[in-house]
């Protein structure tokens, strides 16, 4: 195996994890908090779409958007590119692991044989690192996964180039360029008042406060769209998995938000920050009583009226937190 | 506060990062695992057994087609099942019916087969192996040259 020297380490998530790591890799010191803040990683919002089995929820925002947002704001350029023949894209790579760049690539997550076969679903959006190759193999650098792992070169070409719905389309891209100066601070800002503004001023019904306020309305609603008990139990239950184990450091990014913002706050020296970044823990720990009631009610298949109208309760509840905080937050970098 | 020491650490199951706060007051990454796997995988199980049992009886009584089972299994979007095999969402849904489905020509079978990640051949039979076996037996597919046609092989762990 030709193996590019590359230092793996796991992440809350995918694609800040990879921008970092390559970041990281091209003498960059970013952790991947303050890439995740930079970036605007912050966000929610509902989704109803016969591209999904079940209404679905996104606590991020739009994938890709964290590699755009970094080039936007730090000045680093990415090399990128997709490819209509998958053997086009096939080669790139080689080619590029050859010249000795580590490449991140988007894949289908349900082809990450390396990992429990229960937690792989049909995902188009994974973002991954290859950073080696042999005859049969690639060398991946995943996020999700404590070690380096080897993926067959069949397996992982699958991954890039399967259809459905946000295809990858063998997606590849590698920072080609880092600016030696950056203005960290301006970026940090930007970062904050552009998701602050997502979250309270997108004038779109089902994303930002009010798409927690949609998802609050609409849960009392899905045992209409469930087969039976067990599938809304499974449905219910993902409300945990969505929160706490698809890549998001957990309480869906709300706690990694509040990392980059006390780390914010050290940088810029700003007290009514690190005040923030508390807060923003707090608002972290009461969607983590979200995600452990959805576990429990569904679990004991306690999914009656009254309770998923408690759930509703709970999640309007956060829709009232989260208004109050990024409202505040916005007039702090206004 | 999410603490540090609140972090579930089992070895037993795959790690995750969390972001806590640690001891001094910082937030930071730790390593923990899956709360509701950790919790809650026998119930998933479970579930997905009787999925698998119901699906199949209607399978056996050709209420519905494999290609319904198979996108219910993996749990697939309609839309996004019917990009992934390249025709429209009406055509895909006509084939959830078993009138549809045996109207179905080769090619088109193996486009379903390939998104499924199964050989052709399982969209017409399921090999079972038995609930106390399945510690000792396990099913692998070795492809050929030949598309359609793949070797499966019973094999003991």
């Amino acid at each position: 195996m030709k193996e590019i020297e590359f230092k793996h380490k796991m992440a809350a998530h995918c694609e800040s994890g990879t921008v970092t790591a390559l970041l990281n890799h091209g003498g960059l010191e970013i952790t991947e908090p303050m890439v995740f803040g930079i970036a605007s990683g912050i966000f929610f919002g509902y989704f109803e779409s016969s591209n999904f089995p079940f209404p679905m929820f996104i606590v991020r925002n739009k994938p890709g958007s964290i590699r755009k947002n970094i080039a936007k704001r730090l000045g680093v350029k990415f090399y990128t590119e997709n490819f209509k023949k998958s053997q086009q894209g096939i080669d790139k790579l080689d080619s590029l692991l050859a010249e000795g760049h580590p490449v991140a690539t988007q894949v289908d997550f349900y082809y990450m044989e390396y990992l429990p076969k229960y937690i792989r679903t049909h995902v188009n959006v994974h973002f991954l690192s290859i950073i080696g190759k042999n005859e049969k193999n690639y060398l991946v650098s995943d996020s999700y996964h404590r070690e380096k792992a080897e993926l067959g070169a069949e397996v992982l070409n699958k991954a890039r180039f399967v259809g459905g719905y946000m295809a990858p389309k063998g997606f590849l891209f590698y920072p080609d360029y880092i600016p030696e100066n950056i203005d960290f601070n301006k970026a940090i800002i930007k970062g904050i008042k552009k998701a602050a503004h997502d979250m309270i001023k997108l004038p779109v019904p089902f994303v930002g406060v009010k798409g927690i306020r949609k998802f609050a309305r609409k849960v009392t609603g899905w045992p209409d769209l469930a087969r039976d008990i067990d599938h809304l139990s499974h449905e219910i239950m993902k409300i945990n998995i969505f929160l706490e184990d698809q890549g998001t450091g957990g309480a869906g990014f709300r706690f990694l938000y509040a990392t980059f913002l006390q780390q914010a706050a050290q940088r810029l020296n700003d007290g009514q920050l690190e005040g923030m970044s508390k807060r923003m823990m707090a608002i972290g720990d009461d969607w983590r009583n979200i995600s452990y009631f959805a576990a429990k009610i569904g679990k004991n298949r306690d999914l009656g009226k009254e309770r998923l109208n408690e759930l509703s309760q709970m999640i309007n509840v956060m829709a009232d937190k989260e208004q109050a905080f990024f409202s505040e937050l916005y007039k702090m970098v206004k | 506060m999410m603490k540090e020491k609140e972090a579930y650490t089992k070895l037993n199951l795959p790690p995750m990062v969390l972001y806590v706060e640690k001891e001094d007051g910082t937030y930071g990454r730790t390593e923990s695992v899956s709360y509701l796997a950790d919790h809650y995988l026998d119930d998933y199980f479970d579930k997905r057994k009787k999925w698998d049992n119901d699906l199949k009886e209607q399978l056996d009584k050709g209420e519905i087609s494999p290609v319904y089972y198979y996108m219910i299994m993996l749990e697939l979007g309609e839309g996004d099942l019917a990009s992934r095999v390249g025709i429209s969402r009406r055509r895909l849904k006509k084939h959830f019916k078993m009138e549809a489905f045996e109207k179905m020509n080769l090619k088109m079978l193996k486009a379903y087969a390939d998104v499924f990640d199964v050989p052709v051949s399982n969209m017409l039979h399921f090999i079972v192996i038995k609930e106390k076996d399945q510690e000792k037996l396990k099913i692998s597919y070795q492809k050929s040259d030949n598309p359609y046609f793949t070797i499966s092989k019973i094999e003991t762990y």
